[in-house]
C-alpha cells in the first residue's frame, strides 16, 4: 500500500473539469514529481490532498486511512502562491504557523529557534517580516512549512524566486528531510530539478494522467535508440542497421546515429568499432524536458483530432 | 476550536498591537474635542481681533435709537438732527464713506409699517441685522402696549404668560403612571443606533481590507492549508470585533475618568448616584423638583436593562450579518480598489438601515418602524430607536429570531463564497461568479 494513495479523483468546476479521474501512488520516503503544463490540474490535485478543496469523486488515503481534516497536521505545504504577514515578527510568524498545524507553543518555539539557527536567521527573530530581503523571506516561508516536521511535504514550484545559492541550500534541506523519512511531493515546471531529485513522476495533462513511473523507467520507455559516437572518421549510413541524424546543436562533434528497429546497441557498437576508429560512445536518453514536451504535444494532437 | 482561538488572537493582536492603534485610540477623544472647539475658538478670534464697527443711525422718529445697544461688536452713532433721505448721498459725503460701516434708517412711519432699513457699501453682517431686529422689536412692541394706556399692563402680561411643560405619561398594563420624555428617548435611541451603524461599518471595511490584504500577500493559501477557510473568516470577524470592542471600552473608561474629574472639579460630590438614592430623594421632597431631578426621573423611566441587553444582542447579530458580507466581498477581489462595484449594494443597504432609523425615530410605533425592525437587514439600527419607547416583547423576540437566523445563513453563504474567493486570482469576480461559488 502506497503512503499516499490517490484514486480516481474527479473535480469539476462550473464549465470545466479540472481532474478527470486521476490516480497516483506515492511511496513512503520518496521524492515524487507531479508535472504538467499550466492548467493541467496540478494545483487542484494538491489542494485536494491538502483538503483545501473537496474532490467530487474518488478517494485520497494517507498511510492506509482515508484522509480527514485532522490529517492536515501531517502535511507541510508550500504553495506556489505564497507569502507571509508582512507586519508580523519573524519568530512569532513561524510559531503561529507551527501552532496552526497543531504544535504546542513550547514545541513551536523550540523548533523555530532550531530552524532559524540552521538558516542563519537568528538575529532576525524579532524583526518584522517586511524588513527581510526576498531570499530571507523565502527561507522563513520554508521554515514555516517544515516546522512541525510533517511526514508528508508538498512543494509547489519550490525553487521559484530563489537565487541559485539559496535554491541549492533548499535542495539540500529537502533531501535531508527525505533522508529523515519524509515523503515529498513536488509540483514543478523545472525539469532539471525533477531529474536531479525525483525518483518517481506523474505527468498530468488536460486533467488526466498521461505518464507515470520512475524517472529511469520513463526515460527507458521514451528512448529513441539513438547513440552519440565520438570518432575522427566520417560514418556512412548503413540502411539495414542505422541512419545518421543531423548533429546535436550543442555537441557538434558527436555523430548521432539512430538504430533501425530490432537492432540492439551492443551489436551496433560492435559493428561500428570494427569499421571506424571509435573514441567513445553514449546512449542518448531523452531529457525529462523532451519527454514532457513530446508527451504533452502528442496528447494535445490526439485531443484535437 | 483551538485553531479558531489562535486565529482570533493573531487578528486581534495584529490590530491592537499596532502602535497606530494605541496612539489613535488615546488621541481620538482629544482630537474630537479639538475639532469640536475649533469653530468656537475661531469665532472668538474673529470677534476679538476687530474693533467695534461704527454704525450710523438716522432716527426719524427721534426716540427709538437709544434702544440699539452698544457692545464690543457694534458702536451705534446717532446722526444728530440729520434726516437722511438718500443713503447714497450719505456715503458719498466726505469722511462718512470710510468712517461708517453701515447706516440704519428708522423711518418715521416705523410704528405702522414695521420696516427698518440698513444700508451698507459692503456686505451687511448678519449679526447686525439680528441685533437691530431684536432690539427694535421689543422696544416698539413695548411702546405700542404703553400707548394703549391700560394700567398695570406689564403685570397682566406676565401673569398671562405661560410656558407649557408637556409631560408624557406612559400608562403601563398595571396602571402605574410613568413619566417619560420623548426627547430623551429619541436621543438615546439615535445614539445607540448610530453606534451600531458606525462600528459595523467601520469594522466591516476593516475586515474586507484585511481579507484583500491576505490575498495580495499570498499568505492565505498557506493558512488555509492548516485550518478551514471558514475558521479563518470567522477568526478575522471575531478578532476585529474584539479589537473594536476594546477600543470602545477604552473610550468609555476615558469618558468615565473625564466625567469623574469634571464632576469633582465642578464640586459635585456624587457624580454617580445610585437609583435608590435618586428615588429616595424624589420621594422625600417631591415639591422641590429641579430640572435636573426631572431629567433624572425621566431617564429612570427608561428600561435600561432591556436596552443594554438588546443593544449588545443587536450589535453582535448585526455585526455578524454585515461583516460576513464584507468578508465575502473582500475574498472576491485581488486588490482593495476593485471592491467598489461589489460594495455599492451593501453600502446602499447599510445607509438605508441608518436613514430608516432616523425616519422611524419620529414615529416609533408606525408601520414603517414595525417592518423595518422586523426585517433583519434594518432591524439592528431601527429597533434601537424603537426600544426606548417600549416595544411589545413578541416583536423583539421575532426580530431577534429572524435576525439570528439570517445572520447565520449569511455567515454560512459568505463562508462558501470566501472559500472559493480567496483562492481565485486574476479575474475580477462579478455577482454572477459569487452566485456560482455558492453552489
Amino acid at each position: 500500500m502506497a503512503y499516499l494513495d490517490i484514486s480516481n479523483v474527479v473535480k469539476r468546476y462550473e464549465g470545466h473539469t479540472a481532474l478527470a479521474g486521476v490516480s497516483m501512488q506515492v511511496e513512503q520516503g520518496c521524492i515524487y514529481g507531479l508535472l504538467g503544463p499550466n492548467g493541467a490540474g496540478k494545483s487542484t490535485l494538491i489542494r485536494i490532498i491538502n483538503r483545501i478543496l473537496a474532490a467530487d469523486e474518488g478517494t485520497v488515503t494517507l498511510n492506509g486511512k482515508k484522509m480527514t481534516d485532522s490529517d492536515i497536521s501531517h502535511i507541510g505545504y508550500l504553495p506556489e502562491e505564497r507569502g507571509l504577514y508582512k507586519k508580523m515578527k519573524v519568530g512569532d510568524h513561524i510559531v503561529y504557523l507551527g501552532r496552526l498545524k497543531g504544535m504546542t507553543k513550547a514545541d513551536a518555539v523550540a523548533s523555530m529557534h532550531w530552524w532559524l539557527d540552521r538558516f542563519d536567521l537568528k538575529e532576525w527573530e524579532n524583526k518584522k517580516v517586511e524588513n527581510l530581503s526576498k531570499g530571507m523571506q523565502q527561507k522563513v516561508q520554508f521554515i514555516g512549512t517544515v516546522i512541525h516536521r510533517p511526514p508528508l511535504l508538498i512543494f509547489d514550484e519550490p525553487f521559484s524566486g530563489f537565487d541559485p545559492v539559496n535554491a541549492e541550500q533548499l535542495k539540500v534541506e529537502i533531501l535531508a528531510l527525505r533522508d529523515q523519512g519524509s515523503t515529498i511531493l513536488f509540483s514543478t515546471h523545472n525539469m532539471a530539478s525533477v531529474e536531479e531529485v525525483c525518483q518517481q513522476i506523474t505527468l498530468l495533462n488536460h486533467a488526466q494522467v498521461v505518464l507515470t513511473g520512475s524517472v529511469d523507467e520513463v526515460k527507458q520507455q521514451h528512448k529513441k535508440n539513438i547513440i552519440a559516437v565520438q570518432t575522427p572518421d566520417t560514418i556512412q549510413p548503413h540502411p539495414e542497421m542505422f541512419t545518421i541524424l543531423p548533429p546535436d546543436p550543442v555537441k557538434k562533434n558527436d555523430t548521432r546515429i539512430k538504430l533501425a528497429a530490432g537492432v540492439n546497441v551492443r551489436d551496433a557498437i560492435t559493428w561500428l568499432n570494427e569499421h571506424y576508429r571509435l573514441t567513445g560512445f553514449t546512449e542518448v536518453l531523452p531529457s525529462m524536458n523532451e519527454i514532457f514536451i513530446e508527451t504533452v504535444k502528442s496528447k494535445n494532437l490526439e485531443n484535437n483530432e | 476550536m483551538n485553531k479558531l482561538r489562535l486565529i482570533i488572537a493573531r487578528e486581534y493582536m495584529s490590530i491592537v498591537g499596532r502602535k497606530s492603534f494605541i496612539i489613535l485610540t488615546l488621541l481620538f477623544p482629544f482630537l474630537m474635542i479639538g475639532l469640536g472647539s475649533i469653530p468656537i475658538l475661531m469665532a472668538e478670534l474673529n470677534d476679538k481681533g476687530e474693533e467695534a464697527q461704527r454704525i450710523a443711525v438716522c432716527d426719524e422718529t427721534g426716540h427709538y435709537a437709544t434702544a440699539l445697544p452698544n457692545d464690543d461688536k457694534f458702536n451705534f452713532l446717532l446722526i444728530e438732527g440729520a434726516t437722511v433721505t438718500d443713503a447714497n448721498e450719505f456715503f458719498s459725503k466726505e469722511d462718512n464713506g470710510s468712517y461708517y460701516n453701515a447706516l440704519v434708517v428708522i423711518p418715521r412711519e416705523v410704528d405702522s409699517t414695521g420696516v427698518v432699513n440698513i444700508y451698507s457699501k459692503g456686505n451687511i453682517i448678519p449679526a447686525l441685522e439680528s441685533t437691530v431686529k431684536s432690539a427694535l422689536t421689543d422696544t416698539i412692541e413695548n411702546a405700542h402696549l404703553a400707548a394703549m394706556g391700560i394700567p398695570n399692563l406689564q403685570e397682566i402680561i406676565e401673569k398671562a404668560h405661560v410656558n407649557i411643560d408637556v409631560r408624557a405619561i406612559k400608562l403601563s398594563e398595571t396602571g402605574d403612571a410613568k413619566e417619560s420624555s420623548t426627547d430623551i428617548a429619541i436621543a438615546l435611541g439615535m445614539v445607540l443606533s448610530l453606534i451600531i451603524f458606525w462600528f459595523v461599518f467601520f469594522s466591516g471595511t476593516m475586515i474586507m481590507n484585511n481579507v484583500v490584504e491576505e490575498k495580495t500577500n499570498r499568505i492565505v493559501e498557506v493558512v488555509v492549508s492548516s485550518c478551514r477557510p471558514f475558521h479563518l473568516m470567522m477568526g478575522k470577524i471575531i478578532g476585529v470585533g474584539l479589537s473594536v470592542l476594546t477600543q470602545m471600552g477604552i473610550w468609555i473608561v476615558l469618558l468615565g475618568i473625564a466625567g469623574v474629574i469634571g464632576g469633582s472639579l465642578m464640586g459635585v460630590g456624587s457624580t454617580v448616584a445610585s437609583p435608590e438614592m435618586i428615588g429616595a430623594g424624589a420621594a422625600a421632597a417631591p415639591e422641590v423638583e429641579s430640572e435636573m431631578g426631572s431629567l433624572l426621573r425621566q431617564l429612570m423611566s427608561i428600561n435600561f436593562t432591556s436596552i443594554i441587553i438588546n443593544f449588545l444582542l443587536y450589535f453582535v447579530e448585526g455585526y455578524l450579518l454585515y461583516c460576513a458580507i464584507f468578508a465575502a466581498l473582500g475574498s472576491a477581489v485581488d486588490q482593495a480598489s476593485d471592491t467598489s462595484q461589489l460594495l455599492t449594494p451593501v453600502m446602499l443597504l447599510m445607509f438605508f438601515a441608518f436613514y430608516a432609523a432616523i425616519g422611524c425615530a419620529q414615529n416609533p410605533d408606525g408601520p414603517m418602524a414595525f417592518w423595518c425592525s422586523i426585517i433583519p437587514f434594518t432591524a439592528p439600527t431601527v429597533m434601537m430607536v424603537r426600544l426606548p419607547f417600549e416595544v411589545p416583547i413578541w416583536q423583539i423576540i421575532l426580530s431577534h429570531v429572524l435576525l439570528i437566523a439570517t445572520a447565520l445563513a449569511i455567515v454560512w453563504l459568505a463562508g462558501r463564497i470566501y472559500r472559493r474567493g480567496i483562492l481565485s486570482y486574476g479575474k475580477k469576480a462579478s455577482f454572477k461568479d459569487l452566485f456560482n461559488w455558492l453552489k
